[in-house]
This record gives C-alpha cells, sequence and structure tokens, in this order.
C-alpha cells in the first residue's frame, strides 16, 4: 500500500519537473489593434485554473502546465478569439497546438498543426446591440401581411386580362365559383367591416346583382366589369 | 381543368403564406438591446473594495508621477480586501484602473516607483506583476514559484518584500518571496538576472524585508528563539547574487513584525542604512556596512513603547511612540538617529482619541509627517502636519480640524497624506481615510472633496421593495370652518399644478409619447430624498446589507444611495463588535397598504466572544427604525431576539399576517413581530410546516428535516424536532441549497402541438441541493430532494475537477438547470468543455397524467411520481452564478441570467435551454410548440449580453424581481461591482412597441379618409351614369 502512494508521489514530482511554461501572443490586427482596445484579458487553459494574463505587448505566459491535452481560451471582454487546443507533451519536444471546435470530441486529433509559440487572432468584436428599427418602405414589405396584400392586390388588377382571354364557357363557370367564394368570404367576415365600407362607399345596393349582370354580358367594357369584381371582393 | 388550375394555385398561394409565416415563427428572435438604451434601463457601479490597511506595504498611498515636461500627476493606490489594486484620482475619486486578481491569489504588498507599480500577490509572494501608474497596463507577470509551494505566513505580508534597484535607470527589481528566496529582476523584461535562496531554509530565519544600497543588498530577516526573535542580517552583492556574509545581530525583540524597520535616506545616499528596533523600552539602532561591522546605539533618557513605519522609512523617518502615548519623529542623521520633533499634547488621554501617524511627500519629495485624531469633545478631526525642512531646517508644525462625519462613517482607520507647499510656511495636506464602515474620502484641509462607499464592493445581502404610488397628499383642512378667503388660495395653489397637467395632457395626445418599456423611470430633475413609483414599477429602492455594519437604500433608476445607516452595537458598544447580516425579509410590502417594512436579521459577534441575534426593523424608504429601539440615538439600533446564535430564519409562508420564524440554536421557535395575530397565524401553519436544516459535522454534513410540536414547551417556545435524516455518501458536504422560489406559477401544464399536456411537477417542498468537499473532493452532486420527507427525487454525480467542485444550480417551478466543467471522463475521448444540463419534472409517466402535484399533501406517495426530462448542452463560458427571471404572475418565460467568468452578464432563453428540444428536424406539432432542434453547443451570442460594454467584476449574486409589468423583469448583479437592468424574456408584450410608428399610422388613418372624400363624388357620379346608361 505504501510503495504505490511513494510512486505516486515521485510521479507527480516528476510531473512538476516537466511542466513547461507556455508561451504565445496575441497578434494586433484591425479587429484589436491595441491593449488599450483589448482590455484586461486572461488566457486560460480548460476551465482556467492555469492561466496567464495577456501584457501590454500582447504577449502571455501561463506557468506551470503539466503533460497533458487542454483547450486554450482567451477570456477577454469586447473581442472573440478562437480556440485552441495544446498537447503537452511528456518528452522535451514543444508543445502541439491545434484548432479546435467547440463540442467535438478530442480524439481523433485534428491534422492541421499550428506553430509554437501561440499566436492568437482577435477574430471580431463583439457587438452587444441591435439597431432599431426605422421606418421603411422595403421593411414594411417584406412583412408577410404586407406581401400577402400586395399579392392580393396585384391578383385583382391582373384578373380581368386573365378573364379577357378565357374561354366564354369557362369563364361562366369560374364567375359563378367566383361569385360562391364571394359569398363565402362576405359571410366569413365580420359583418361590421363590410357594412361600414359600404356604407361609406354608399354604393353597394345592389352587389351580387350588379356582378353577375356586368359578368354575363361579355362585351361589356372591361373597365366596369373589373369595377363590378372589386366591389364584390370588398 | 381550369378548374384545377385555379385551385391548385389557390393552394399553392396558400401553401406560399404558410411557408413565409412559419419562417418569420423560426426565426430565433433576438431580443437584445439598442444601443440608445445603454445608460436608460441600465446602470453600472464599479467599486475597488475596501482598502486593507494591515501594514505600510499594502495601506492606501499616494503616488505622483512625473511626466517629460514637469506636470505631474496623483494617483491613490490602494489594495483592497476585495483583492484588487487599484488608482484612484485625487481629484474626483473616480477609479483610474483597478487590477481584480483572482479569488485565490491574494495580494499581498504592492510597491510604487516612478511610472511603475509592482505587485506580488498569491502564497509567499508566487507572483509578481508591473503596472503601469497611470494606463493600469499590466507590463510584466512573472510567476516567482508555483503556488503549491508558497509557505503560508500570518500575517500574509511576512515574508514578501520588493524593493526597486536605486540607479533607477537600469529599473531592476529585488524581490523577496516565501521567506527564503531574493530575485534580481529586470523591470522591462521580466528576465531574472540571479536569484539567491537561502541554503538554510529549513532553519528559523525567515526574512521580511529586503534593502538595496549601491554596494550591497541586504536583507533582514527574524530568527526565532525561546521567548523572542532575534535579527539576522545575510548581504548579498546586487551583481552577482552571492552572500557576502551573515549574521545574528545581539537583540531580542518580542513582536518581530512592528518592532523593527530599516532606515535609509534617498536624499542621502551616502548615509548607510540602518536598523531600527525596539528593545525593553529603549529604541536602538545600528548602521548597516556590507561588512556588518556597525556597532549599535541606544537612546537614553525616555522610554519608547513603539516605532511606527509612517512610509518614510526610505526618507530617513519614523515616528516613536513613549511610554504615554507622546509621539516623536526620529531622523536618521550621519551620527546616527536624532529626535527632530515631538507633537505636543500627543499623549494618549480620555477626550481624544488615538492619533494616527502617517507620511507624505510634496511635488518636490519633501517628507511630511502628518498626525490625525478625532476629538470626542469637538466633535472635528484634528490634522496636524510636521515638515522637517521648513522653517530654515528646524521643523514646521501646522494644524488644522475637519468635519468628518462620525455618524455617518464610523471611525478614521487610516489616513494616507500628500501635500502641497506652495509658500515657505504654508502647508496644504490632502488626507484619503479609511472608515470602519467601509469609507474612502478625500478631505483637502477643512473642503471635503469626495468620498467612495466601498462597502458596497461587498453585498451580503439585497432586497428590491417595491414603491408607493405618488399620491396627492390629502388635504386634512375642517372645510367647514373655513373661510371664503382661504378657500379660494388654498384652491388656486392647488391648482397650481394644472397648466403642467394640461400641457402634458395636450402633448401626450399630439406626439404620442408614452411611457416605454426603454424609457428612463428617474427623471433627471427630481433629485428629491422621497422617490415613488414610475408607470410600470422599474423604479424600486434595492436594500442592501454589507459586514461594515452599514446598510444602504439604493435607488434602482440610477444606483444612487438614497440613505444609508450605521447599525448600533447595542450593549456591545463597549466592547466592540462586528454585525453580520444573515437574512432579509419585506414584511410589509405597499399593497398590504401603509409604508413598506424590512426586517434584517444579524449576528452580533462581540469581541468578548459573546454572539446574539440582532434584528433591525426599519423602513425602506428611508431607513428609519419603525419601532422605538432607535430612540433617542443616531444609529439605527435592532432588537437582541436571540441570546445566540441563529441557526434558521425564513417568513411564514402566509399571506395575511407576515412574520419572521428565527431558529435558535436549541431549535427553539421565536416569532417576529410577537403579535397574538402573527401567533394565530403561525398555530394554523403549524401543521404544515416542514424545515430542512443543515446538521451535522463540517465533512460529515446531513439535511435534517423538521416539524414543530403543536404545543409549546415548558420554556413557552415551541421546538422543532427531527422527522428525518438524509445522509450523504462520504466525502461529499452540502455546499449550497437551493430551494424552489415562492412565486406564481401561471400555468399548472404544457400543452403539446397534439393537443396533450403534461402536468408541470410543482412540489411545493422541492429543494436543490449541490454537495461536494473542499478539494480533494472525491464526488461532486447535484440532488432534488423533498424537503418533507427527505426523499431524493433526482440525483446526478459530477465528476470533481482538479479535486474541487464548482457546480452552480438553480431552480424554478420544475425546472433544474446546472452548469459544471466536465473535462472527459476517458482523457481525450470526450469532449473538454463547460456544459450546462437542463431538467425538466413533469407529473405522472407522460402525457395527460395529472396528480395534481402543487396541492398532493406531502405524505402522499404519488409525490415521487414524475418524469424528467433533461438534456445537456456545452456552455462556452464559465459562470459564477446563475438565476431565472421572476415575473409578477409568472406568464412570461423564464430566461437563465447568469454572470460570466468572463465579466458579462448574459441572459440565456429557455428556448434554447428546452429540455424537449427535438434530435431530429422538428414537426410541425413541435414547431407550434416553439422547439427547435436540438444543437449541442449553445453559441456565443454577444447580442445576450445584458451588461454589454460594462465590465461586471466578481458577481456573487443576481436578483430577478417582477415589475408591475407581466412582461418585464429586474435584475441586479452585485459582487465587486453593482450591475442592474430590466429584461424582457418574452418581449414587451404588454406596452406598445418601441418601434410604433404612431405618425405612420395618422398617416394612413388620414390618407384613406383623404381618398374616401375624393372617391365619393366619383362613384357617386358613376353609378349615376350607369342608371342612366346601362
Amino acid at each position: 500500500m505504501r510503495n504505490p502512494l511513494n510512486f505516486l508521489f515521485l510521479a507527480s514530482v516528476c510531473y512538476s519537473a516537466l511542466a513547461l511554461d507556455l508561451k504565445g501572443r496575441i497578434q494586433w490586427n484591425d479587429v484589436c489593434p491595441d491593449f488599450a482596445q483589448l482590455g484586461r484579458t486572461q488566457v486560460l487553459l480548460d476551465h482556467g485554473k492555469l492561466h496567464g494574463s495577456v501584457m501590454e505587448d500582447g504577449g502571455f505566459t501561463i506557468p506551470g502546465v503539466a503533460p497533458g491535452t487542454y483547450i486554450l481560451t482567451v477570456a477577454a471582454h469586447n473581442h472573440a478569439f478562437e480556440k485552441l487546443r495544446v498537447d503537452v507533451l511528456d518528452t522535451d519536444s514543444l508543445p502541439e497546438i491545434r484548432p479546435y471546435f467547440p463540442g467535438t470530441p478530442l480524439s481523433p486529433p485534428p491534422t492541421i498543426t499550428l506553430p509554437y509559440p501561440i499566436v492568437l487572432h482577435a477574430r471580431q468584436k463583439h457587438d452587444y446591440f441591435v439597431p432599431r428599427e426605422s421606418f421603411n418602405l422595403f421593411g414594411m414589405l417584406q412583412n408577410p401581411m404586407m406581401m400577402l396584400t400586395v399579392v392580393v392586390g396585384g391578383m385583382m388588377l391582373l384578373m380581368p386580362y386573365i378573364m379577357k382571354n378565357m374561354d366564354p364557357e369557362v369563364l361562366q363557370d369560374f364567375s359563378q365559383r367566383q361569385a360562391r367564394i364571394s359569398q363565402m368570404q362576405s359571410s366569413l367576415q365580420s359583418g361590421d367591416l363590410t357594412s361600414g365600407i359600404s356604407a361609406l362607399m354608399a354604393a353597394n345596393e345592389e352587389p351580387k346583382g350588379a356582378s353577375s349582370a356586368t359578368t354575363t354580358k361579355a362585351s361589356a367594357p372591361s373597365g366596369v366589369k373589373n369595377r363590378g369584381g372589386k366591389n364584390k371582393k370588398r | 381543368m381550369t378548374l384545377a388550375t385555379s385551385r391548385s394555385s389557390v393552394q399553392m398561394l396558400f401553401g406560399l403564406f404558410y411557408a413565409i409565416w412559419v419562417a418569420t415563427l423560426c426565426t430565433l428572435p433576438v431580443s437584445a438591446l439598442h444601443a440608445s438604451e445603454v445608460g436608460i434601463v441600465d446602470w453600472h457601479k464599479i467599486f475597488i473594495g475596501v482598502p486593507l490597511i494591515g501594514s505600510s506595504s499594502i495601506s492606501p498611498t499616494f503616488h505622483r508621477v512625473g511626466s517629460a515636461d514637469g506636470l505631474t500627476q496623483s494617483v491613490v493606490l490602494a489594495a483592497t480586501s476585495s483583492n484588487v489594486l487599484a488608482a484612484l484620482s485625487p481629484v474626483n475619486g473616480s477609479i483610474v484602473w483597478r487590477y481584480v486578481f483572482e479569488d485565490d491569489e491574494h495580494v499581498i504588498a504592492f510597491r510604487k516607483h516612478g511610472d511603475v507599480v509592482a505587485a506580488v500577490s498569491g502564497a509567499g509572494g508566487a507572483n509578481l506583476r508591473l503596472f503601469d501608474a497611470i494606463s493600469g497596463y499590466l507590463r510584466l507577470e512573472e510567476r516567482l514559484h508555483s503556488p503549491e509551494h508558497g509557505r503560508m505566513f500570518n500575517p500574509e505580508t511576512l515574508g514578501t518584500s520588493i524593493a526597486f534597484e536605486p540607479k533607477t535607470e537600469s529599473g531592476d527589481l529585488y524581490i523577496l518571496s516565501n521567506g527564503h528566496e531574493l530575485r534580481r529582476v529586470d523591470g522591462s523584461t521580466g528576465e531574472l538576472k540571479w536569484g539567491w535562496t537561502s541554503p538554510d531554509q529549513a532553519s528559523l530565519v525567515v526574512y521580511f524585508k529586503v534593502v538595496p544600497t549601491l554596494a550591497a543588498v541586504y536583507l533582514i530577516g527574524l530568527t526565532k528563539s525561546i521567548a523572542s526573535y532575534t535579527l539576522h542580517v545575510s548581504v548579498i552583492s546586487p551583481d552577482t547574487g552571492e552572500l557576502v556574509i551573515s549574521a545574528n545581530l545581539p537583540s531580542s525583540i518580542r513582536d518581530g513584525l512592528t518592532d523593527v524597520l530599516l532606515l535609509s535616506d534617498s536624499r542621502n545616499p551616502e548615509l548607510k542604512p540602518c536598523m531600527v528596533w525596539i528593545e525593553s523600552g529603549a529604541v536602538r539602532s545600528i548602521a548597516l556596512s556590507p561588512e556588518l561591522k556597525g556597532s549599535g546605539s541606544t537612546t537614553k533618557g525616555s522610554i519608547y513603547k513603539g516605532i511606527l513605519d509612517v512610509g518614510l522609512s526610505e526618507h530617513g523617518q519614523i515616528v516613536a511612540l513613549k511610554e504615554d502615548g507622546t509621539a516623536r519623529v526620529m531622523k536618521l542623521e550621519h551620527d546616527g538617529l536624532k529626535v527632530i520633533w515631538e507633537f505636543a499634547d500627543s499623549a494618549t488621554v480620555e477626550h481624544y482619541s488615538d492619533s494616527i501617524y502617517s507620511g507624505g511627500f510634496d511635488k518636490d519629495g519633501w517628507p511630511y509627517v502628518a498626525r490625525i485624531y478625532w476629538s470626542h469633545l469637538l466633535q472635528k478631526a484634528y490634522v496636524h502636519t510636521f515638515a522637517s525642512h521648513l522653517a530654515e531646517g528646524k521643523g514646521l508644525e501646522t494644524g488644522y480640524t475637519f468635519p468628518f462625519n462620525t455618524k455617518d462613517h464610523g471611525i478614521i482607520r487610516h489616513a494616507a497624506v500628500d501635500v502641497a507647499n506652495p509658500a515657505e510656511l504654508k502647508v496644504i495636506p490632502r488626507v484619503v481615510i479609511t472608515t470602519t464602515t467601509g469609507a474612502v474620502q478625500l478631505w483637502q484641509q477643512e473642503q471635503f472633496l469626495w468620498s467612495r462607499e466601498e462597502a458596497l464592493a461587498d453585498i451580503s445581502l439585497a432586497e428590491p421593495v417595491e414603491l408607493p404610488e405618488r399620491k396627492v397628499i390629502a388635504s386634512h383642512i375642517n372645510l367647514e370652518s373655513e373661510t371664503f378667503g382661504a378657500r379660494l388660495t388654498r384652491q388656486l395653489s392647488d391648482a397650481k399644478n394644472f397648466p403642467a397637467y394640461a400641457s402634458n395632457f395636450v402633448k401626450r395626445f399630439v406626439t404620442g409619447s408614452y411611457a416605454s418599456a426603454s424609457s428612463a423611470v428617474d427623471s433627471p430633475a427630481d433629485e428629491s430624498d422621497t422617490i415613488y413609483r414610475d408607470t410600470f414599477g422599474f423604479r424600486k429602492i434595492i436594500v442592501v446589507a454589507t459586514p461594515y455594519g452599514k446598510i444602504y437604500g439604493i435607488d434602482s433608476a440610477n444606483g444612487r444611495v438614497v440613505w444609508s445607516r450605521v447599525l448600533g452595537l447595542g450593549w456591545a458598544a463597549k466592547v466592540g463588535a462586528t454585525i453580520l447580516p444573515a437574512k432579509i425579509f419585506t414584511i410589509r410590502t405597499v399593497s398590504d397598504g401603509e409604508k413598506p417594512q424590512v426586517v434584517l436579521v444579524t449576528q452580533r459577534k462581540a469581541d468578548n466572544g459573546l454572539v446574539d441575534t440582532v434584528l433591525f426593523h426599519f423602513d425602506p424608504l428611508t431607513g428609519e427604525d419603525v419601532t422605538t429601539a432607535s430612540l433617542g440615538s443616531d444609529l439605527l439600533q435592532g432588537h437582541d431576539v436571540i441570546p445566540g446564535e441563529l441557526v434558521e430564519a425564513f417568513m411564514l409562508p402566509n399571506e395575511t399576517a407576515k412574520a419572521v420564524i428565527l431558529f435558535d440554536e436549541f431549535l427553539q421557535i421565536h416569532l417576529y413581530p410577537d403579535t397574538t395575530e402573527t401567533q394565530q397565524a403561525f398555530k394554523a401553519l403549524l401543521p404544515k410546516l416542514r424545515v430542512p436544516l443543515r446538521a451535522g459535522k463540517p465533512g460529515a454534513r446531513q439535511l435534517t428535516g423538521h416539524e414543530i410540536t403543536r404545543e409549546p414547551e415548558f420554556t413557552g417556545r415551541h421546538v422543532a424536532f427531527p422527522t428525518w435524516t438524509l445522509t450523504f455518501p462520504p466525502g461529499e458536504d452540502i455546499l449550497a441549497l437551493v430551494p424552489r422560489p415562492r412565486e406564481p406559477v401561471a400555468s399548472l401544464g404544457k400543452v403539446l402541438g397534439n393537443r396533450t399536456t403534461l402536468y408541470k411537477y410543482l412540489n411545493p417542498h422541492l429543494v436543490a441541493v449541490v454537495t461536494g468537499a473542499a478539494p480533494p473532493a472525491a464526488a461532486c452532486a447535484v440532488y432534488l430532494v423533498d424537503s418533507a420527507k427527505g426523499t431524493i427525487l433526482y440525483h446526478v454525480t459530477i465528476p470533481p475537477v482538479d479535486g474541487a467542485c464548482d457546480v452552480k444550480a438553480t431552480l424554478t417551478e420544475n425546472w433544474l438547470v446546472y452548469h459544471y466543467w466536465d473535462a472527459g471522463l476517458a482523457g481525450t475521448e470526450d469532449a473538454k468543455s463547460y456544459r450546462v444540463v437542463s431538467v425538466e419534472l413533469y407529473e405522472g409517466s407522460g402525457v395527460d397524467d395529472k396528480i395534481r402535484s402543487s396541492d398532493l399533501t406531502s405524505c402522499s406517495n404519488a409525490t415521487t411520481a414524475f418524469t424528467a426530462f433533461e438534456q445537456a448542452y456545452v456552455f462556452p463560458f464559465g459562470i459564477q452564478t446563475l438565476t431565472t427571471t421572476s415575473t409578477k404572475y409568472g406568464i412570461s418565460v423564464k430566461d437563465i441570467i447568469l454572470a460570466t467568468k468572463n465579466r458579462q452578464v448574459q441572459s440565456i432563453p429557455r428556448r434554447l435551454l428546452d429540455p424537449r428540444r427535438p434530435h431530429h428536424k422538428p414537426t410541425s406539432e413541435e414547431m407550434e410548440e416553439w422547439l427547435i432542434q436540438y444543437d449541442p453547443v449553445i453559441p456565443d451570442d454577444p447580442r445576450r449580453t445584458l451588461s454589454h460594454s460594462y465590465e461586471v467584476e466578481r458577481v456573487r449574486r443576481i436578483i430577478t424581481s417582477p415589475s408591475l409589468l407581466e412582461s418585464t423583469s429586474l435584475v441586479f448583479a452585485y459582487g465587486l461591482d453593482l450591475f442592474f437592468t430590466r429584461v424582457a424574456p418574452s418581449d414587451t408584450f404588454d406596452v406598445l412597441s418601441e418601434t410604433f410608428n404612431k405618425l405612420q399610422l395618422v398617416l394612413t388613418v388620414g390618407g384613406l379618409a383623404l381618398a374616401i372624400v375624393i372617391t365619393r363624388p366619383m362613384v357617386a357620379r358613376k353609378r349615376l351614369r350607369e342608371k342612366w346608361y346601362d
């Protein structure tokens, strides 16, 4: 019982003897041009028990890293950095640095290795805000309700031309069906709305009769037909 | 055929619309901040913590940095109990820079030199850092030894010393660490020039001071003898780091830390450094030479009781205290130590407090010694300043008083001095004082410049309290006896606000400037001390209690301290005591009528060892006592409710008679307020009360459930008795108990896409228990326990990381969320990452299985019938703490608010953490439930950061509290900093949207009306024509 413990102790001593100071630096770029922009930043291994601070020149040292596999993250407040996988080896050779994507298994390791000492680049400056929506026509048109209205309106405009080109028999059939649909629609719609509009327009005394009368006459001017259809829709 | 095509085209059309509709539903709504809301919906106050004042190497000090153009800039440097090194601006008290050290790495000493501040931290001085004195930029970080090899000293500052190379241009540092290691380090590159380790580190010599001179570096240590310490000096070559000579000096020192000083004079470098110590009532000194051949000298005549390092030891001046307390300034001169001044009337007397002595410099670097004391008779603070170089070298003492407010800020504990000397006989000192209540103040002569309430960096408890509405104060006038003239004047004076009201009404009607969810709630004009509720109840008063014996009321609209009170010590005022806040309760809210009332339960630890439970009952709007305890006292006095320790305190779960139940160490029940009404309410609730308490020795803690005896015992009090015990596996200690918050639950179930219902498991006795042990921990675990009968409902073990447990958990309704670091069990097989696990409990075995868990009696066997849904996610950061939002009726979705180790406060939408996120592409039924496909990684989206560019340091707790708007929850985070904001997890559905364009609506309606007006005659004309021609 005693010997294995001793061995463990020795092993831990050996490990601490082999512990390495991981060095690297932050490469200033357009996203993060200097230390004033970066602010106080730490470079962490795993959950942060081993860590080092970024100094004014961008350099950092994480002291006493025992052999093993670590995930290196940069805890910067306003900038996003890539995560790296660091393999510190038992031998005297340099640690292996690889890219790492969160959530991926550590094995098998990616084939790409990055140079040591570690060079990190700020990828992005955090944008915490969403722009306030201002009134713009395009945005309004993107609204699904608006799109619906526009499409229906377009259909209404196009309807007379489609009907003009239709076979008279089909047309009759179609108009009957349309009348049915409109009947259904008007019954579906709340009475208040339709009656309110019709009262405003003061032109709705005989809606159905007018529409059927106009549509039966194929020779009637298209403009009239159009208006009849429009009235019906409303 | 055409029918078919037209039908299909209609279908297609509908399909298209449906697709558009679904697409708009599926894009995750990002409810983030607008840049214009910064500083309006949120505020952030930064702090440094209460300065440490233990020794001169750590206490606050002025530092002046000269620049090339001759201008100088001053900062006040301070290391604090919150583990921060900071520089304050002496002009306005703002923080110039601060550096927050890791929690396990205490700042031990700092030293200023030119434009550099050097600091050592960690066990035995493990780390060295150099900062730019003005910008605070980290210039260098160097590990001296691993923290495991650090020797622990008591006090921590022992064994560590920093000194700069006297030839300033080389910029080298000498660092003594761990009591026996000396290094010479290049100040710009951090390169080690040489290191020297005491060969006999096993011996009892502990070095505590390094003094570099051009010829030699002196290391001063202490050797423990039988009854006292003996001085030990080692001389080391500054170039090679070799030991030249080492010897014990014949001496016998009682207190090694305060009785030895080292004097040198930087203005007079040829003076040999001199070691000064006090031995049997005499001040002894010996000049140090590289050969250690100096001879000692002893003061004669007076008997001294102590010597003080006032921060001028490098300018050859110290203060020695005679037996009666009279202070003398001593100066190092060519022929040894000389008394150059005696402060008149500085002997200890009853009507003055003990004096504080502090050294300071003027712009030219001349030293000054200041004496600060408090006069109990005149209630004023006195400052006497002595300048040795003025009055033709004879020395000049000047004095003045300043009106320090002892009722609000306690007692002055420390002072740092900086002096301006504009004319020969004119001395203008600036004094930075640190008080017992944690205030840091700067006084320029009698003029008060600024004050910082640093106790707010160490808040123990916080409670947001709803404010009353602004009411028109009803005029209590006897209407019958009022004359016509008096009535007219009264009505005219009442009507004086009418024009403002009318103009406001018109303005509101025309421009549509309604109160919106993101508007400011405090009007800048309203700086009065009475604060009122705003339209939506966003404004509250946050009552905070600190361990410095002071409580504050903070306006949640802007973070301003509305009132503050110092807590009275009661009978312990004679012996001294500290008051540690334990619990805080709002026992009367605005909705109960009258004014709100708050009860603060504290433990008073008197300096003679007695512990009492003291209760303070006050008005949260003003801090005034609502009882009679504080009559005739300037302080807020409490009631001694229990003559002993407090075990637990909670509010009676009752809406009508609100009372606090306190358990003393014998588990006897104390009720506050103890009225017949509250006693009846307590009696009525007795059979239902189940109280889980932690019991057992540290390391083998148990959770023990208690019930309360129905009838009082012979002592006249009800007593709690244990009914069940839950023992955790060995090595698992209770780290945290997270009870289900008492808040309204809007829906008992969740209707699924297929119109079935999952009923939430809403056991009112649910408690989450996080267990683990101090390192080396065997296992960490999270339990869900039914605290009525000790049933473990849910249990998960989490592997400890490096022997420590860092599991954070929160519980609301039927939802448990916990966060931990997963190191990957099988080495490199797994991913290493932070994990957040979301667990939801639903009643019965599946859908539509209902057991009415919220109303079940706690004895029912059905309380264990539930189904757990759980899912784990990879989380991008480590967190400090987490909680859920809370709203008035609990209808809004609950988001998770957490503080990351990245100094941010974030909100994580519930949709991302939903444990029922499907692993496949969501079906239309699941889409109807707003479920999104499972993705193991929760992406880092900066728009979720509530604190945006604010760096919210060291958040210890986040409190959420409801506003009057159901959609909006108030978030208050405290730790080192304070941060407040408001969030709307389901968007502000109950107020008109910010983007609502009233102008657009008015224009559209107007346009339509115009179109009708134009087309109406046209249509009429047309119809008429149709009638004629058709």
